[in-house]
């Protein structure tokens, strides 16, 4: 029955369009999340950015009658959020996990805390004129078999963000910023002694990755779903770390990695939707974690092993 | 500078920035309540008027203390463990089916069983991140983080399929345990729970622990300065790995006494987030025993506060959280000044 | 040939008081080669970091061009032309050889100049490889090439930024003998390109090969310059070692029985993995003290890791009577009655966060007699620490107050007391009392030799020659990582003998090389 239903999804490409929209908020965050660890500044408060963002974008959205507005909001007070984050972080010198841990705190009660005074609601908020982000359709492609459901049809931050994908290899790759990135997240001594502002990158990189966040957080609320559900990111933050060490911390690999546990995500709601299958949801939501810490000690024996090998 | 200054001078800041939190707190109140002034009462004063409020603030405490020590003790060696919420879900579910199915035993031998059983259980889930940090050097907040997710995941499915209650919907949960071996209530008018004298005894464990055994000599030492530990012959590994295994016994000693206490037998995602806010409760007290003792009382006292708030007047409870992110960014914070104040005294007095 | 460069009367005292630089003069000339030679702490480094605007001059000034000038930093320095390349290398492993090499300034195009010019940034480099012959491979990770030429992925990022006066600091510690000739090679074809080079270095053979002018320092200030062709390695020996101060300590004559440590064939690699010490063999005798001399880098540290089990050797025996100790950790070593004075106090030595009890129970934390059942005895604790603070002339407020706040000296005492509680059979010290005022480096000393007189063997390692001439009955020479002299320290033996054998002029058993 599991298999049936699974494979009818895949044929007819409805899984093909489930993946992509629940890939979506993952591999923005962790886009984020690579540029800040990049630059040697790990963001851990992702969550909290993006469920700021998933607020204020639907709050400011409704009230103007614009997903633009939604959508710029979201991203304003994610990287104004970050920006703080900065501030504490860089030159108060709170520990970037700490500070990142509070940001997280701070996101999810504070959501709650809005959503009571401002609406008097606890639990969910949904507008019922919020604009959503919308779809794309291309016309005269839709109509065609296969690539019409491939192509058209798709919310646009789904191509926001596989094009932001091909935005961060220009960005990390292409321009003097993305190398004094790296220099500064590798060799931040070397860096300094040639002039290159260590704090003033870090901060950057924070706002980079609160701006990523913030478009994942828009999604969440205008896209994926049309309301404020309270920690409706349910841990794509911290999964977004993760797809960023899956993917050997650069963009492709980040792509890769948002399409496997995406992939786990999709499969998994499915999953659950149908009575009697024979595998536990659970079980599928963890292989990406479990994948995770593979690859991490994978990664740790190779680092040992290229050390003794040195001359 | 001598000891009991540099003492008297960290409490003096801590008290000063928890002063600040609760004061930006108050300020929040009075600029989005319609009536801030009962709504500041509720907040600060409730919880400490009725013998039901006090018992509610002990039971709140209780995972808390076990949480905060066990960061503590892991902060201690300078490990970065955010496995706690994880480790607590194996140790109640372990302990849980100790409980369950050992129901045959006698209570004296059952009760120990079952806490000893989620300790254990904990502690060698505990001993991954452990030893991947110690012996391959793998960071253990990613590590610490996805085994979280793990913990859950697992459990939740155990729960929901070989090991779920007969004909219970919605949220998964055991059969429920013999009432013989769950804490009775301890306060006549209240809620409150004897797991506050489990609590209290890991305080005191945790502080003999740490301060009068040598290998809480190892733990710190490594924490402090793991070169000067390794030179003086101490196996530094060995001791992250046995650090982080004492602190995930305490997570999941937190877990098995939340089963026992409220929640009577292992439900699905039980816990609000009581390994994150050891966190904090580590953070506020310094990573020092008696510190964890009154942070967790005083975060206890602020969630209870904003519950009973939320009850009398317009304000949602979620107001604590604002004075907690505060807490933890100023607490940080003054760590540091306080930190480069002594530093700078030092060089005054070497010349 | 017209001056480049004037450094005139530099002094340079540091805010905790130490006096790097008295008074120094340094006259450069355009186009040549200059060396500034000394030992460490002669003020070598400090020098540098004031003329590169590192720190701030106490008095004196900087002529360059026959300008005044005083750089407030090192971008500074840059644009005026100056360049260093740092004894430590100051580059990103994971980017290329041109990316290291352009970092910062690196060739842009498109709107706004948003994008990297990639090809320019190529052509540049390209260019500057050919126009000086310094062959690397622009496109290569630098994590992936060898050290010599990572060197010269350093002195092209100087090249880069248009630097005339390059400042080389020990830039041969790292090579091997053919990237030193090779390097050699490249620092005569900047010459001929209108460059001039200050060398720094203590390696006197190189400074023959390839100076033109030398200056040399000692103890802050600058003892000579000297023409390079009218001088020999002997002479700048001795002006670099020759002592005005000695720190002599009553001593009463050795008197050496059983051998206690007999090190035999001894090869020890260092972090890099290349051979730090080769073949090293020596004995000591219960009663005397055997002094290493040697300039700093030369194996004394990985002598010392792998006699106290803090480093594997690569091969031979340590033989400590009878039991060979190669092989052993820290922890059996420190079990079996040997002293170690580490040469990092801070780091290795003591916890400076921990208090000073807990810092002296370091070896007896576990042991019977300090314990009440399960629990550690904190009451024999502090009365063994406050013992030993009176025994040792520790001076501080309490036993309990934490290490850091120490004064340098009495941090030491604390160090050497717990070794020296010990009742050492062996005792390693190494730079026993650097950076410790004259009152503890007494004190100290007496307490080494008082080990001695009660019949322990003691090794002391030290970079200050005063230092081992005060405290040994012989003194071996490390040079290169090999023991190249074993003297008796007679009234006779000068420190310029020392001093040459050090430097690698002399070698026991050759011939002089000139």
């Amino acid at each position: 029955m599991v298999w049936e239903t699974l494979w009818n999804q895949i044929v007819d490409l409805t899984l093909f369009a489930v993946l992509l929209r629940v890939m979506t908020p993952i591999l923005l965050s962790a886009l984020g999340g690579l540029i800040s660890e990049i630059g040697g500044t790990i963001n851990i408060g992702l969550e909290g950015l993006m469920l700021l963002a998933a607020f204020s974008s639907i709050a400011a959205g409704s009230a103007a009658g614009s997903w633009v507005v939604a959508v710029l909001t979201g991203v304003a007070v994610a990287m104004l959020v970050s920006a703080v984050m900065g501030f504490f972080s860089l030159k108060m010198n709170v520990d970037i996990i700490i500070a990142g841990f509070a940001v997280n705190l701070f996101g999810s009660g504070f959501t709650i805390f809005l959503m009571s005074k401002i609406y008097g609601l606890t639990g969910n908020y949904s507008p019922a004129d919020a604009p959503r982000i919308p779809t794309v359709r291309i016309p005269l492609v839709e109509d065609v078999p296969v690539l019409g459901q491939l192509l058209s049809g798709h919310n646009l931050m789904v191509w926001i963000a596989l094009l932001s994908v091909w935005f961060c290899i220009v960005l990390i790759y292409k321009t003097p910023y993305g190398v004094h990135l790296r220099a500064v997240g590798q060799a931040p001594q070397a860096a300094q002694s040639l002039g290159i502002s260590v704090v003033r990158i870090k901060f950057t990189a924070l706002l980079w990755s609160g701006a990523f966040a913030g478009l994942a957080g828009s999604f969440l609320s205008n896209g994926l779903t049309n309301m404020f559900v309270k920690d409706m990111t349910g841990g794509t933050g911290f999964l977004a770390l993760a797809v960023v060490l899956l993917g050997n911390r650069n963009p492709v690999g980040v792509l890769i990695g948002s399409v496997v546990f995406g992939l786990a995500s999709a499969i998994a709601t499915i999953v659950q939707t149908i009575p009697g299958s024979p595998i536990p949801s659970q079980f599928i939501q963890l292989i990406p974690y479990v994948v995770t810490i593979l690859a991490l000690v994978f990664f740790a024996l190779r680092q040992k092993r290229l050390a003794a090998l040195k001359p | 500078m001598n000891a009991s200054r540099s003492l008297t001078l960290e409490l003096g800041g801590i008290l000063v920035t928890v002063a600040a939190a609760l004061l930006c707190g108050s300020v929040v109140i009075m600029l989005t309540s319609s009536e801030p002034l009962v709504a500041i009462r509720a907040m600060f004063v409730d919880p400490l008027t009725s013998a039901f409020n006090i018992g509610t603030i002990l039971n709140k405490a209780v995972p808390l203390i076990l949480t905060g020590l066990a960061l503590a003790v892991v902060f201690q060696t300078g490990v970065f463990s955010m496995g706690a919420e994880g480790q607590l879900y194996v140790g109640a579910f372990v302990g849980a089916l100790v409980g369950v199915y050992g129901a045959s035993l006698p209570p004296l031998l059952h009760f120990p069983l079952i806490l000893l059983a989620a300790m254990a259980g904990a502690a060698l889930y505990g001993a991954i991140p452990g030893i991947l940090k110690a012996y391959l050097n793998a960071d253990e907040v990613v590590t610490t983080l996805m085994l979280n997710f793990v913990a859950i995941l697992t459990t939740s499915y155990l729960v929901n399929n070989p090991f779920k209650a007969e004909g219970v919907g919605g949220f998964a949960r055991m059969e429920y345990i013999d009432k013989d071996v769950l804490l009775p209530k301890i306060i006549p008018g209240t809620n409150a729970h004897a797991g506050i004298f489990i609590s209290l005894a890991a305080i005191l464990v945790v502080y003999l622990l740490l301060y009068k055994t040598s290998i809480g000599y190892e733990i710190r030492l490594v924490g402090k300065n793991p070169q000067f530990a390794k030179y003086g012959g101490i196996n530094t590994r060995k001791v992250v790995v046995l650090s982080v295994m004492i602190s995930a016994a305490l997570a999941g000693c937190a877990g098995i006494v939340e089963t026992l206490g409220i929640q009577q037998t292992f439900k699905d995602n039980f816990s609000t987030g009581l390994g994150f806010d050891g966190i904090i409760i580590a953070l506020l007290g310094r990573n020092h025993p008696a510190g964890v003792l009154a942070a967790a009382l005083f975060y206890a006292y602020i969630q209870v506060g904003a519950q009973t708030m939320q009850f009398n007047s317009d304000m949602p409870r979620e107001v604590a959280v604002i004075i907690q992110v505060l807490l933890v960014l100023f607490v940080t914070a003054q760590a540091i000044f306080a930190y480069l104040h002594q530093r700078m005294a030092r060089r005054k007095a070497v010349m | 040939m017209p001056v480049l460069l004037e450094m005139k009367n530099i002094h340079k005292v540091y805010p905790n008081g130490t006096v790097a630089n008295r008074g120094i003069d340094l006259t450069v000339h355009e186009g040549e080669i200059h060396a500034l030679v000394g030992e460490n702490g002669a003020g070598k480094s400090t020098l540098m970091k004031v003329l590169f605007g590192l720190e701030a001059p106490t008095s004196g000034t900087i002529l360059y061009e026959g300008r005044e000038v005083r750089f407030n930093g090192p971008k500074d320095a840059i644009r005026h032309g100056l360049g260093m390349v740092h004894q430590h290398f100051m580059l990103v492993p994971s980017l290329t050889v041109s990316e290291n090499i352009v970092l910062g300034e690196e060739p842009k195009r498109g709107p706004r100049n948003l994008f990297r010019d990639r090809s320019k940034e190529l052509q540049d480099v390209e260019r500057l490889i050919a126009t000086y012959g310094l062959n690397v491979n622009p496109h290569a990770k630098v994590e992936t090439i060898p050290v010599g030429q990572k060197q010269r992925v350093e002195i092209l990022k100087v090249l880069y930024r248009g630097a005339k006066l390059i400042i080389m600091d020990e830039p041969t510690a790292v090579l091997t003998p053919q990237e030193t000739d090779e390097l050699f090679h490249s620092i005569r074809a900047l010459v001929r390109g209108g460059h001039t080079i200050i060398f720094i270095t203590h390696k006197l053979r190189e400074v023959m090969e390839i100076s033109d002018r030398i200056t040399v320092l000692r103890a802050g200030r600058s003892i000579g310059t000297l023409l390079t062709r009218e001088t020999t390695k002997e002479e700048i020996s001795r002006l670099m070692v020759g002592r005005e101060v000695l720190l002599r300590v009553e001593k009463t004559p050795a008197q050496p029985k059983e051998t206690v440590l007999q090190v035999r064939n001894l090869s020890a690699k260092d972090s890099k993995g290349s051979l730090a010490l080769k073949n090293v063999s020596f004995e000591i005798r219960a009663g005397e003290v055997l002094g290493i001399a040697g300039v700093e880098g030369n194996g004394q540290t990985e002598l010392v890791e792998t006699l106290t089990g803090l480093r594997k050797a690569e091969s031979g025996e340590i033989l400590y009577m009878g039991r060979n100790l190669a092989g052993l950790g820290a922890a059996d070593i420190r079990r079996m009655q040997i002293g170690h004075i580490p040469e990092d106090r801070q780091t290795s030595g003591a916890c400076l966060t921990s208090s000073i009890v807990e810092n002296l129970v370091l070896d007896h934390y576990r042991s019977r007699e300090f314990k009440r059942g399960p629990f550690l005895n904190h009451g024999k604790m502090k009365a063994f620490a406050k013992e030993l603070m009176q025994r040792f002339d520790v001076r501080a407020q309490s036993e309990d107050v934490p290490a850091g706040s120490l004064s340098g000296g009495n941090l030491q005492k604390v160090v050497v007391a717990r070794e020296l509680s010990k009742n050492p059979k062996l005792l390693i010290a190494s730079q026993p009392t650097r950076g410790v005022d004259i009152g503890a480096i007494e004190f100290i000393h007496r307490e080494i030799l008082k080990q001695r007189d009660n019949g322990a063997a003691v090794l002391v390692v030290s970079a200050e020659l005063s230092e081992v001439m005060a405290l040994s009955d012989r003194i071996a020479v490390l040079y290169n990582g090999e023991i190249v002299a074993v003297l008796d320290n007679t009234p006779e033996l000068t420190e310029e003998e020392i001093g040459s054998y050090m430097l690698g002029v002399k070698r026991q058993g050759q011939e002089a090389a000139s």
